[in-house]
């Protein structure tokens, strides 16, 4: 069992060494890369493992079960914890051959792994908490890291804004312990049905609150984009694919398994905002010019995706946001390492992740968009098909915008802006590799479905279907 | 004492919110530890028994403080220090490069560092006049 725990145990002394040595160096970085590799593989044995004998369970130090804080690994956190590690591992890998300009990049990358995948693997509502600030801390010192030449301002209020996040998470865990009495996720969920609406609804506003941050949904996303555009390509990549995945996945947990009965009842309100993120989103996208820019405000629209799906609710949906959400943020990751890179074959990676995010098959997004799709329709709601209709023609219009802006100029203006020898054929590898990843998820899906349903089964139960 | 505990958080977590709207960088890292501190009340607050300190030996039959919620808010403590020095050092940070702390005079000088940059830009780039007519043809 100790598998479980292993992650974190190889994460933990790794940041440490890590935080000594000069990150600047090549083999430093690419030792770092190692470390998230391996740690990769463990996850992925990890999710295979639990994929075949369902969830894993490991009361830490020896404590007695009930005492001990409890990592419980489910379909859920497991195929997140991969995804997040190999998004990481990724974007830590192309920064490393691009060459890192700050000695900090590979420890904080590590640390943000460690808090991500603590996140993913923890059963208990305190350490998840834990697990999440440090995952935070490392993002903020990484956007504080990647200003430079005095931009601090949007680490500041990237900050600034998600420490409110955060300790509004602390007073809704607080409240939580005291309604229910426990911290372990299955004991809390089970307290929970029995609470009296009015508290129950309290405390699910305060973690929908927390979480909105976090993803950066439409009402809470004004520090989004400022701190996209200021941190690199690669660590842009580490924030939409790997960082946001802590929003999704606590929305998935908190709303899905643990107060299911306020989710129901806020179904129309998280469409509302859905919609209202995906319209904001896409318009914005449209209006801007800048790649990052669009990218950012794309990543907004798209987590209103999972949020409608959430919204629609039932098993279909849980597992259509779970497969949403993954193939989302293999999207985001592959468009911010692509972006600016110039070639043919990063163009043609580049273009697999428009069409992925604008749900042409094969790929991996269109899965995620057939998924939304089959669950709006079986709940019969016709707002949110309605909306993916849009939301997707939207994410057309803005994607192949740019793609056009980026790509379809005379050749000399493009390299005044961009040389073309500027990448290397390792950060090309990297890109047209997470390509792959998303053409072979869109040729070949039924992995990716079978552990949405999975995870979507040990969420909400096989019995209920509001 | 229920009552005036959670005034005195709600006080705090309202004097926070306050300082963090102010156009002061300091002020808003204020702000953010004042908040921070009324969650970790918060914490203290939703202790499910009250009594004696938790330490073995327990004498038989006294009620016994919830040990729970003060491992809690330890913990939250030891992370809101960790969290206001990374604040304060990326105060610092914007401080030495600007030798400002005023948010509004901040945001003027990087909005007139935006429309220079533009500036430059449109002197070499043509690309928005060649594009711009697309966009209202698909938005309409």
């Amino acid at each position: 069992m100790t598998i479980v725990a292993l992650p974190l145990m190889l994460l933990w002394p790794a940041g440490v060494l890590f935080a000594v040595l000069d990150g600047r160096r090549r083999g430093v970085g690419l030792a770092a890369v190692a470390v998230l590799a391996g740690v990769f593989a463990v996850l992925a044995l990890l999710l295979a493992r639990v994929a075949a004998s369902g969830p894993q369970e490991l009361v830490v130090g020896g404590w007695p079960v009930d005492v001990g804080i409890r990592l419980r690994v489910d379909a859920l956190g497991a195929v997140f914890a991969v995804l997040t590690c190999g998004v990481l591992g990724a974007a830590l890998l192309q920064a490393a051959l691009a060459g890192i300009a700050n000695r900090a990049l590979p420890a904080l990358t590590l640390f943000l792994a460690l808090g991500v995948t603590g996140v993913f693997i923890t059963g208990d509502v305190f350490s998840f908490y834990v697990f999440f600030e440090l995952a935070m801390i490392s993002a903020y010192a990484l956007t504080g890291l990647a200003g430079g030449g005095g931009r601090f301002g949007p680490a500041l209020i990237f900050a600034v804004v998600n420490l409110v996040g955060s300790f509004l998470f602390l007073i809704a865990v607080g409240a939580l312990y005291r309604a229910t009495g426990t911290l372990e996720m299955g004991a809390v969920a089970r307290a929970a049905a029995e609470l009296e609406p009015t508290t129950a609804v309290l405390i699910a506003i305060t973690f929908f609150v927390a979480f909105g941050i976090k993803l950066g949904l439409f009402p809470f996303h004004f520090w989004l984009p400022a701190v996209y555009l200021n941190v690199s390509p690669p660590v842009a990549a580490m924030f939409a694919g790997g960082l946001a995945n802590i929003g999704a996945y606590g929305l998935l947990r908190f709303g899905g398994a643990i107060l299911r009965p306020e989710l129901a009842l806020a179904a129309e309100a998280l469409i509302a905002l859905g919609a209202a993120s995906i319209a904001y989103g896409a318009l914005q996208a449209i209006a801007r010019r800048d790649t990052r820019e669009v990218l950012a405000y794309s990543a907004i629209g798209h987590a209103g995706y999972a949020l409608v799906a959430l919204g629609v609710g039932g098993r279909a949906g849980i597992a259509a946001a779970l497969v949403f959400s993954i193939a989302n943020a293999l999207n985001k990751a592959l468009l911010f390492l692509a972006a600016e890179l110039r070639g043919p074959l990063t163009a043609a990676a580049f273009l697999v992740g428009t069409l992925s995010v604008a749900g042409v098959p094969p790929s991996a997004g269109f899965f995620g968009k057939a998924a939304l799709f089959d669950a709006s329709v079986g709940a019969g709601s016709t707002t949110a098909v309605v909306l993916l209709f849009l939301g997707g023609a939207l994410s057309f219009v803005y994607l192949f915008q740019i793609y056009q802006h980026d790509r379809w100029r005379p050749r000399e203006e493009r390299e005044r802006e961009m040389p073309r020898d500027a990448a290397g054929a390792g950060q090309r590898t990297v890109a047209l590799s997470l390509a792959v990843v998303v053409l072979a998820l869109g040729l070949w899906p039924e992995p990716l479905l079978a552990v949405g349903d999975q995870a979507a089964q040990d969420l909400a139960g096989p019995e209920r279907r509001p | 004492m229920n009552l005036l505990f959670s005034a005195l958080i709600g006080a705090l977590f309202g004097c926070g919110v306050f300082l963090l709207l102010k156009p002061d960088l300091f002020r808003v890292v204020v702000g953010l530890v004042l908040i921070s501190n009324a969650a970790n009340l918060t914490l203290m607050a939703s202790g499910r028994t009250r009594g004696e300190a938790p330490i073995l030996p327990v004498a038989d039959g006294r009620p016994v403080a919830d040990p729970l919620v003060q491992a809690m808010t330890l913990t939250a403590l030891v992370i809101g220090f960790a969290v206001t020095a990374l604040l304060l050092s990326l105060a610092y940070g914007v401080y030495r490069s600007r030798h400002s702390v005023d948010l509004d005079e901040l945001s003027r000088e990087e909005a007139r560092e935006a429309r220079e940059l533009e500036a430059h830009e449109a002197e070499h780039d043509e690309e928005p006049q060649h594009v711009a007519p697309e966009h209202h043809e698909v938005e309409a």
